[in-house]
C-alpha cells in the first residue's frame, strides 16, 4: 500500500460490505439479547405485585401517577429527578412510621425504594451520556472537530443508540412502579465534568476523552451497586449493561491510543453516588 | 508495521500498573469472603441448634439409612446445614465459582497454545501483546474465582471446564491462521462473559457477586478487542491492527460499531452453574 487516499477505494469498498453485513448480523444478535432485559424489568414488576395488594399498587400509581410528569418538569424549579428521589423518600418515611405495616414489609419497601433512587441515578446517567454524544455529534456536523473518521461517527451513534435503550430499560423499571420516567441528566456530572470538559474539546480525540470519563463512570457506577440492589430483576439490568459501557470504553482507548483493557478487574472508582443531583 | 514498540511497552507496563491497583482492590472483597467463611464454618461446628434441626428433620426426610449420622455432631451439622436455605445458595455459589475458574483455565491453556502455533511470531505485534496480557489477566481471574470458592468452604479448580474442553481440542487442528484464532478465542471470552453475566444475577453471596461483577466486563473487552481485530483482518486492513490505529479515516464507517454489538450483554451462552464444578 502506498497512499491511503489513492489506494483505500478498492479494499474499503469490500471491507465496508463486510463489516455492513457483520453490523447486520450483530444488530440481529442484539435483538435477540434485549428479551433478556425485558425478562429482567419484568421480574421487578412481578415483585412489586407479588409484594402489594392491587389496592396499595393503586396507591403508589396515584400518589405518583405518571399523568403529572410534565408538571414535575415544569414546576416549581424543582427537578425530575430530585422528585423521583424525594418519592422514594416519601415511601420510606411512609413505611417507617406506617402502623399496619410490619417490620418485614417495612424493611422490603425500604430496599424498594433504595432500588429505585439507583433506577433513577442510571437513568440520569445514561441521559447524560446521550446528551453528551449529541453535543459531540452536533459539533462534529458543525464542522467544530475537523475532520471526523466515518468510524468515529459510527461509534457515536451506536454508543450513543445504546444509552438510549440503557436509558430506557431503567425508566421501564422506574414507570412500572407507579413512578415518572427520569427524563433528566445527571447535573452534578453535567456541571462537574461535561460542561467544562466539552468547552474545551476542539478535535476527535477531545471528545473521546471526554466520552471515555463518562463510559468508565456508568461502568463504575453499575458495578458499584450491583451488591447493593436487592431486587433480582434489577441486578440483572445493571450486570447486562455494566459490560456494554466496557466495551464502549475499550473502544475509546484503543481509539485514544491507549491500551483498551488495562485491568484485570474493573474498578468503582469515579462510580457516581445517590447524592447526584438530578434534573 | 505502524506501531511504536517502545510506546507499546510503556502502555503495557502502565497497564500493569493499574492492573496491580485494581488487584488491590479485588482483594478486599476476597478479604471480606474469607472472614465471612471463616465465621460460617466456625458456626456450622459450634451450632447446637444446627444439631437440633438435623435430629428434627432426619427422621422425617432421610430415614433410618442416615441414622448413624444423629450421633456424629459435625456429620449432624453437615447435613442440617443442607436443610438451610443459606446453605444451598452457598453450594450454588461455590458450584458457580468452581465452573467460572474451570472457564479461566481453559482460556489460559487455550491462549498458551496460541502462543506456540508457528504463525505467531508473524501475528501483529498488539496482537501479540494483546495474547499474553490476556492471558495474564485471565490468571489473575483463575486466582480469585478459587480464593473466592475457598473462602466460601468450596474446592479450588484447577481443571479445564468439562464441556468447553473438547470444543478448544476439536478446534486445534484447524487453528492454521489468525481467522480461526480469533472465532476461537472470541467463543471463549464470549462464553466466559454471559456465563459470568449471567452468575452475577444467581450468586446470592454478596462478595463472590462483587468477585464476578468485577471480572465479567474485563471479559466483554476482550470480546470487543477480538470482534474489532477480525473484522479489521476480515477487511484486509491489517495495517490498521496497530496502537494508537495509524490512520482512523481510513475505516470503515461500519467498524466503529463493530466491538460491542449488543447493547444489553446477552446470556444464552452462560455456562450451567455446575458445569465446571468440582466433582
Amino acid at each position: 500500500m502506498t497512499q491511503h487516499d489513492e489506494n483505500q477505494h478498492e479494499p474499503i469498498a469490500i471491507s465496508e460490505r463486510q463489516l455492513t453485513q457483520m453490523t447486520t448480523h450483530l444488530e440481529e444478535a442484539h435483538q435477540a439479547t434485549l428479551p433478556v432485559m425485558h425478562q429482567a424489568v419484568a421480574e421487578w414488576d412481578d415483585r412489586l405485585r407479588s409484594e402489594n395488594t392491587p389496592d396499595e399498587l393503586a396507591e403508589m400509581r396515584a400518589k405518583f401517577g405518571r399523568p403529572s410528569r410534565r408538571g414535575f418538569l415544569i414546576g416549581a424549579g424543582a427537578t425530575l429527578g430530585g422528585l423521583v428521589l424525594a418519592a422514594c423518600s416519601s415511601d420510606d418515611d411512609s413505611t417507617s412510621s406506617g402502623s399496619s405495616s410490619s417490620d418485614t414489609k417495612a424493611s422490603a419497601n425500604s430496599a424498594l425504594a433504595t432500588d429505585l433512587k439507583i433506577a433513577a441515578l442510571a437513568a440520569a446517567l445514561e441521559n447524560t451520556a446521550v446528551a453528551t454524544y449529541q453535543a459531540g455529534i452536533d459539533a462534529a456536523t458543525a464542522g467544530q472537530l475537523g475532520t471526523v473518521p466515518p468510524a468515529i461517527v459510527t461509534f457515536a451513534t451506536t454508543a450513543q443508540q445504546q444509552h438510549k435503550d440503557h436509558a430506557a430499560a431503567w425508566n421501564a423499571i422506574i414507570t412500572g412502579a407507579g413512578k415518572p420516567a427520569v427524563d433528566g441528566i445527571d447535573i452534578t456530572v453535567n456541571d462537574g465534568l461535561v460542561q467544562p470538559e466539552f468547552a474545551k474539546v476542539t478535535d476527535v480525540a477531545g471528545l473521546a476523552k471526554l466520552a471515555l470519563a463518562l463510559e468508565d463512570a456508568a461502568a463504575a457506577t453499575y458495578l458499584s451497586v450491583i451488591p447493593v440492589v436487592s431486587d433480582p430483576g434489577g441486578v440483572k439490568t445493571a450486570a447486562t449493561i455494566q459490560p456494554v459501557e466496557m466495551q464502549h470504553s475499550a473502544i475509546l482507548n484503543f481509539v485514544l491510543g491507549q491500551y483498551p483493557v488495562p485491568n484485570a478487574f474493573a474498578k468503582t472508582d469515579g462510580a457516581r453516588t445517590l447524592s447526584d443531583k438530578i434534573g | 508495521m505502524t506501531i511504536d514498540e517502545r510506546e507499546l511497552a510503556e502502555l503495557t507496563q502502565r497497564s500493569r500498573d493499574v492492573h496491580a491497583d485494581a488487584m488491590h482492590e479485588a482483594r478486599e472483597p476476597l478479604a471480606e469472603i474469607v472472614e465471612v467463611g471463616r465465621e460460617q464454618r466456625s458456626r456450622n461446628e459450634l451450632d447446637p441448634e444446627v444439631g437440633r434441626v438435623f435430629a428434627t428433620k432426619r427422621n422425617a426426610r432421610l430415614g433410618k439409612g442416615l441414622g448413624l449420622l444423629g450421633g456424629v455432631g459435625i456429620g449432624a451439622a453437615i447435613l442440617g446445614l443442607f436443610e438451610r436455605p443459606a446453605f444451598a445458595g452457598k453450594a450454588s455459589d461455590i458450584q458457580m465459582l468452581q465452573t467460572a475458574a474451570s472457564i479461566e483455565v481453559l482460556a489460559i491453556a487455550a491462549y498458551d497454545a496460541v502462543l506456540g502455533l508457528p504463525f505467531a511470531g508473524d501475528l501483529p505485534a498488539v496482537v501479540q501483546t494483546f495474547v499474553t496480557t490476556t492471558k495474564d489477566q485471565h490468571a489473575e481471574h483463575l486466582q480469585a474465582f478459587n480464593a473466592a470458592a475457598k473462602a466460601l468452604g468450596g474446592a479450588e479448580q484447577t481443571m479445564a471446564d468439562p464441556a468447553l474442553a473438547p470444543v478448544v481440542e476439536q478446534a486445534k487442528p484447524g487453528l492454521t491462521g489468525p481467522g480461526p484464532v480469533l472465532d476461537l478465542a472470541i467463543l471463549l471470552e464470549d462464553t466466559a462473559a454471559q456465563t459470568y453475566v449471567a452468575n452475577v444475577g444467581a450468586l446470592e453471596d454478596e462478595n463472590a457477586k462483587k468477585v464476578t461483577a468485577s471480572i465479567m466486563g474485563v471479559e466483554a473487552q476482550h470480546v470487543s478487542v477480538l470482534l474489532a481485530v477480525k473484522a479489521l483482518l476480515d477487511g484486509g486492513l491489517v495495517d490498521q491492527i496497530a496502537l494508537p490505529p495509524s490512520d482512523l479515516g481510513a475505516l470503515p464507517a461500519a467498524a466503529g460499531a463493530v466491538g460491542f454489538p449488543n447493547a444489553f450483554y446477552p446470556t444464552e451462552l452462560a455456562a450451567p452453574a455446575d458445569q465446571g464444578a468440582v466433582k
